[in-house]
């Protein structure tokens, strides 16, 4: 297969800028342009639920890459170019200002969008989402101290915005029906050290789901009202953090085959020849799950460059994300109900430890609390498929290296 | 880059496992930052601690095939180079000239490796 003259990236996330790198990485030297929805420089979304709501981090040290990067590398960005539609049988790309370009191939990087809460009054002004640099500014002015926060959904992002809140000295209540929520990614153990954690740092944990939001005329406040429990929470904002949904409505208008993200084969390729997509809003066949994490957006750029330009595939590596909270950081690799036993390192009360969980003799998920070298030495015992020894796993004295080396 | 000096002895040869790190702290570096001193596969090098993405020690993190991978986000770095080899670093990490003598390994704080 001959590279392609021309690529069109649609979006500038991680994933699009990775694919953007990993092609110029490989000797690409044709056209390739990134189409970005927002306005300024690609940036890094992990900081925007930590430092950028703490205002530790301008909007510069976000950055994906430094300006200079993409004149370096000839990328020819265009910020707030809204693509309005493609058209994969002739490459063609439009813009919502009339503009339109045509590529040999077309990348879909356009991420996902936060769900809205699908309650009566979730939509009132109050009610913050978080996927945004401009989402996260318009979130942070209201973080003050005193002000009364009720967080929906103690997932990744909703956990970590009610630890900012409650660090800045807002009155936080979080919200979530599940009693221990990532418990199923990440078990049981570390899933009920971390949420224990909220109520520890002083905020209000309400394991309930939300009827509706009501605004009462001329009050600043809103009541946000729980089902199945009376007294309802009084808050000055609220965030809604419950999840993404694929952003998928250029590859449905474009006919591409869409089922909870766009489906992509080997190589991030789509139904249509001419037509990658990338990031969170690609769903591997035959997987149930789209991936919505930082590492493995990074991987689907590098991925699809290496298929755009006919090179071999890299091995396939375990997922890995990570989540900041109450000063901890929580990593886990795989998924912990894919285990059929755990084995658990260090010392759940001190709250830093490491479940492992086994299938057979090989590790197949892990689970950490302010343990990096733990999951660093997982994450290749995964990787390279070596089987292992529960009993040095749980042995703070083995060294994990060691494992590796067989 | 700095003049050729004796360099500053941080340690004997034994003192720094295979895959482990030493750090020297900027008071004893006299260098603005503290400097990471690797052994990986029976060679020494030596990077500036503090990566140049997150606030994190590179010392702490895992050290394998002439990398070194950051602990808070595993952004890796050559170590011979300092060279960022994957997201989300972006700017190299300062290298610094090591020496093995007498037993000791001896740190040249400033004095960039010509990788």
């Amino acid at each position: 297969m001959s590279a392609p003259g021309r690529i069109a990236v649609v979006g500038a996330g991680l994933a699009a800028v990775s694919l953007c790198d990993a092609l110029r990485d490989q000797g690409y030297d044709g056209r390739l342009a990134l189409y970005s929805a927002e306005r300024g420089l690609p940036y890094d979304r992990p900081p925007l639920s930590k430092d950028v709501l703490l205002g530790k981090a301008r909007r510069e040290d976000v950055l994906l890459r430094p300006e200079q990067w993409y004149a370096d590398q000839n990328v020819e960005l265009h910020d707030a170019a809204f693509v309005r539609a493609i058209r994969p049988h002739d490459g063609g790309v439009e813009l919502a200002d009339g503009r339109t370009s045509t590529a040999d191939r077309i990348v879909l990087a356009t991420g996902g969008t936060p769900r809205t809460l699908p309650v009566p009054g979730g939509d009132d002004p109050a009610v913050h989402l978080l996927r945004t640099w401009e989402d996260a500014e318009r979130l942070r002015v209201q973080l003050l101290p005193g002000a009364r926060v009720a967080v929906i959904g103690a997932g990744l992002i909703g956990a970590e915005t009610a630890a900012v809140a409650v660090a800045l000295g807002c009155r936080v209540t979080l919200i979530d029906p599940v009693p221990v929520p990532l418990a199923a990614v990440v078990g049981e153990e570390i899933a009920g050290s971390l949420h224990a954690r909220h109520s520890a740092e002083g905020i209000n944990v309400r394991t309930a789901g939300v009827e509706r939001i009501e605004r009462r005329p001329g009050r600043r406040e809103v009541l946000v009202h729980l089902s199945g429990q009376s007294g309802a929470v009084a808050a000055d904002t609220v965030v809604a953090g419950i999840g993404i949904r694929p952003a998928t409505e250029l590859a449905e208008a474009a006919g591409l085959t869409v089922d909870n993200g766009i489906v992509v084969q080997a190589g991030q390729r789509t139904s249509h020849p001419n037509v990658i997509a990338v990031g969170d809003v690609a769903r591997q066949d035959g997987h149930r799950v789209r991936h919505e994490h930082w590492d493995a957006a990074q991987r689907d750029g590098e991925t699809a460059a290496l298929a755009i330009l006919g090179r071999p595939e890299r091995a396939p590596t375990a997922t890995w994300f990570w989540s900041d909270r109450h000063g901890s950081r929580l990593e886990a690799i795989g998924t912990m109900t894919d285990a059929e036993r755990t084995v658990i390192r260090g010392a759940p009360h001190d709250g830093a430890f490491t479940v492992f969980g086994l299938r057979g003799d090989r590790l197949v998920a892990t689970a950490a609390i302010d343990r990096p070298r733990d999951i660093k030495a997982a994450r290749r015992l995964i990787d390279r498929a070596i089987p292992v020894d529960p009993a040095q796993l749980a042995d703070e004295n083995a060294d994990l290296r060691k494992l590796l080396k067989g | 880059m700095s003049t050729t000096g004796t360099g500053i002895r941080v340690a004997s040869v034994d003192d720094i496992e295979e895959g482990e790190a030493l750090k020297v702290p900027a008071e004893t570096t006299g260098h603005g930052d503290a400097i990471a001193v690797f052994h990986d596969a029976g060679e020494y090098f030596a990077l500036d601690d503090t990566c140049s993405h997150g606030q994190a020690s590179l010392a702490d993190g895992w050290i394998e095939d002439g990398e070194v991978e950051c602990p808070l986000h595993s952004a890796r770095f050559c170590l011979k180079s300092g060279q960022p080899q994957c997201m989300p670093a972006t700017v190299a990490q300062r290298t610094h000239r090591v020496e093995v003598r007498d037993g000791g390994i001896w740190l040249h704080p400033g004095e960039e490796t010509t990788a």
